[in-house]
């Protein structure tokens, strides 16, 4: 009973994921839309305290350059109070402390929130709200920490998602990629001229078709390449790229977008 | 929201750099000696915290420390987590480095 009501949970989350492509980054109207379409942020409070307040009305927070209207938080309850309709309670992740409200509306909802007590380790997600100056969260999942490893993840999640959001994006890569291009059409002018009798591998060729996705040109591409412009940049057989592609495809490192034909690298600029 | 008294991750190299601050580590406890908890930090060194659980912390299990550094390798205990016996120190560890070093500023 209890499992199936946390699979009912775990679906307000599909395929939000912890980080939100930058197509999900364009401003919502509606909030049940918003956070439908956003992933979570795990967050530390100091984050928090420190996220900038876009808008004073619809009290939209941004981290990172990253709307986080979802946060996902980690630490210690404190100072717990149930009341007829919600329970708040402090949040102490170490770094700071946090107030949370959680609407119980639900047996399920008054249940999880029964399990968890002050002094606990416990998850949180919710939506970040400004109220009278003063931020908070009101959770939709409070649940206790099983597995302290945990702790370590979250705070390692924090710092793993900061930094990808906060990597230079494409658009600034391209100047400063330049060089590297050159080296690339270094070595593919040979390319051009195979040497009578000389064999590449699979894995060469795996890598060389891999290249030419990974190209800033092709990256900034809504489309990717087509399978025939690839063809084209390498002076390999072509069933050994359609190989090359299919196998890079069958792994997640590149995925077809328009067509059958079109491929573009998963590599989210 | 409160931020002014965060509590630095820290292991035993750390925690001599934060004496006198609030910090938190997790040590596995060795033995429990008249109200005295002695244990291995996550860098392999002996740390002891007074002021933790009365009746001692089961041996061997890995506990949370937060309180006060007053001490190169000892700590005033405000909150001890038993956190069982199955825990990674290693990652733990290096958490501690990253959290002093180049991300800080997402801690403190």
């Amino acid at each position: 009973m209890s499992s199936a009501q946390y699979d009912g949970g775990a679906s307000l989350f599909s395929g939000g994921g912890f980080m939100p492509s930058q197509a999900t980054q364009t401003p919502e109207s509606g909030f049940s839309k918003a956070r439908a379409a956003q992933g979570i942020l795990p967050l530390t409070v100091k984050q928090i305290s420190e996220a900038y307040d876009s808008n004073d009305d619809k009290s939209n927070f941004v981290v990172d350059g990253v709307d986080a209207t979802n946060v996902k938080l980690l630490g210690i309850m404190m100072n717990k109070i149930e009341r007829v309709t919600d329970v708040s309670f402090a949040l102490d992740d170490g770094t700071g402390r946090i107030n949370v409200n959680r609407w119980v509306n639900e047996t399920s909802d008054t249940n999880e929130m029964a399990i968890v007590q002050n002094g606990m380790y416990v998850t949180i997600r919710g939506s970040l709200k400004g109220f009278q100056g003063k931020r908070q969260v009101v959770a939709y999942s409070v649940r206790p920490v099983i597995d302290f490893n945990e702790v370590t993840l979250h705070y390692l999640e924090c710092i793993h998602v900061h930094l990808d959001n906060t990597r230079p994006k494409v658009n600034t890569v391209i100047g400063t990629v330049t060089p590297n291009q050159n080296d690339f059409k270094g070595f593919q002018t040979p390319l051009t001229n195979p040497i009578p009798g000389m064999k590449f591998s699979d894995n060469d060729i795996q890598k060389r078709v891999l290249d030419v996705f990974m190209e800033p040109a092709s990256l900034v591409r809504e489309q990717g390449l087509h399978i025939d412009e690839v063809i084209r940049r390498l002076d390999f057989p072509p069933n050994k790229i359609m190989e090359a592609i299919s196998y890079h495809n069958d792994l997640g490192h590149i995925y077809s977008t328009i067509d059958d034909f079109h491929f573009k690298s998963a590599m989210n600029g | 929201m409160d931020t002014s008294s965060p509590a630095v991750f820290v292991n035993a190299e750390l925690l001599k750099m934060h004496v006198g601050k609030r910090v938190r580590t997790v040590l596995q406890v060795a033995r429990n000696e008249g109200g005295v908890m002695i244990g291995q930090s996550t860098d392999g060194q002996q740390l002891t915290v007074k002021g933790g659980d009365p009746k001692g912390s089961p041996l061997s299990h890995y506990v949370e420390v937060i309180g006060i550094a007053d001490g190169n390798q000892s700590i005033r205990a405000e909150i001890c987590t038993d956190f069982g016996e199955r825990f990674d120190a290693v990652s733990y560890n290096g958490l501690c480095q990253l959290a002093n070093g180049k991300y800080k500023n997402l801690f403190l």
